[in-house]
């Protein structure tokens, strides 16, 4: 796992690291990122506070990494209701909403040459974010906005993580 | 070794030189083409410079793989979400192309060949079936 206080994007990083020759489940967790991004490059609000990770996946068919973007979201939904008593609802494949609300984003990203190179798996999640910007007030929720207190997010992430690897455990390596 | 052949009364002259352990250069007329085996032991172009130290590079940092693919094709269907070369531009092995929205994931399409763009035959926001032809390289 490597750890990083601020990074452009975890995404980012992922890719260029899997492109050097890092090992599946690879993960990059980062505390702020500055240039977070989600479906089609669009911004992702990533302050201090939320959990922002990617992982660089075993090499897998393409059906496969379908499969696995709709399963992490899943995982974050599950992880979130078991955890904390709140209802999650999935809005395929990409997010995770708390009373019609963003509060996870996952962006699997795949390199392709003549066969697929590298595929990563980016997950944003709203933790312990207190507010957000005006213009996303109206769409996006945070866990400690939604139970009113701090939540732990090396422990989500050590859920979510296990959760994958779980569920995964039929990708082909 | 160098050789003389005819082609549809086409001359070529043609110098075979070893440039490192398993890597061959072939000189067709004045452009450079790099082979070496692989783990079948079939001899496939390859580029140099993804070998040791001490191989020669083309100057402009650039190598014309003659014998590689020079139509990029859709894996899959989808829309083409962004296109990241022209015509004419000089394209490195591993660069992306364009990037590919299907299946619900985000598809960077890279060039496993060093080249020059020939023809883009795609636009943004364009649905493109898989195998359909993307970009004709040089």
């Amino acid at each position: 796992m490597e750890k990083f206080k601020t990074i452009s994007s975890t995404n980012q990083k992922a890719k260029e690291l899997a492109q050097e020759g890092a090992e599946p489940w690879t993960i990059i967790v980062a505390e702020e990122q500055k240039a977070g991004y989600g479906k089609e490059k669009v911004s992702w609000f990533s302050p201090n506070g939320g959990l922002y990770f990617s992982i660089i996946l075993p090499k897998s068919q393409i059906e496969d990494l379908q499969t696995l973007t709709i399963l992490a979201a899943f995982i974050v939904a599950k992880t979130i209701k078991d955890t904390f008593s709140l209802e999650p609802l999935i809005k395929l494949p990409n997010d995770v909403l708390i009373k019609q609300k963003k509060v996870a984003g996952i962006l699997t990203e795949n390199i392709i040459g003549k066969e697929i190179k590298n595929s990563i798996i980016g997950i944003g999640l709203n933790s312990n974010i207190d507010e957000f910007p005006r213009e996303l007030e109206k769409s996006a929720t945070s866990l400690k906005i939604e139970l009113g207190r701090e939540v732990d997010n090396e422990k989500i992430l050590e859920m979510i993580i296990k959760g994958l690897k779980e569920q995964l455990k039929t990708i082909s390596q | 070794m160098q050789t003389e052949i005819k082609i549809k009364n086409k001359n070529y002259h043609i110098d075979i030189a070893e440039m490192a352990e398993g890597l061959l250069k072939v000189k067709v007329n004045n452009r450079n083409y790099f082979f070496a085996k692989n783990k079948s032991g079939e001899l496939v172009s390859v580029d140099p410079k993804l070998y040791a130290n001490g191989v020669e590079l083309e100057e402009n940092g650039f190598v014309y793989d003659g014998l590689a693919e020079k139509e990029i094709k859709s894996p899959i269907a989808g829309i083409i979400s962004s296109i990241d070369v022209k015509k004419g531009s000089k394209v490195k092995s591993g660069q992306r192309v364009a990037t590919l929205i299907a299946m619900k994931m985000e598809n960077e399409i890279i060039v496993e060949t060093a080249g020059v763009v020939k023809e883009v035959k795609i636009k943004e926001k364009q649905f493109v079936n898989s195998n359909e032809i993307l970009i004709i390289l040089e």
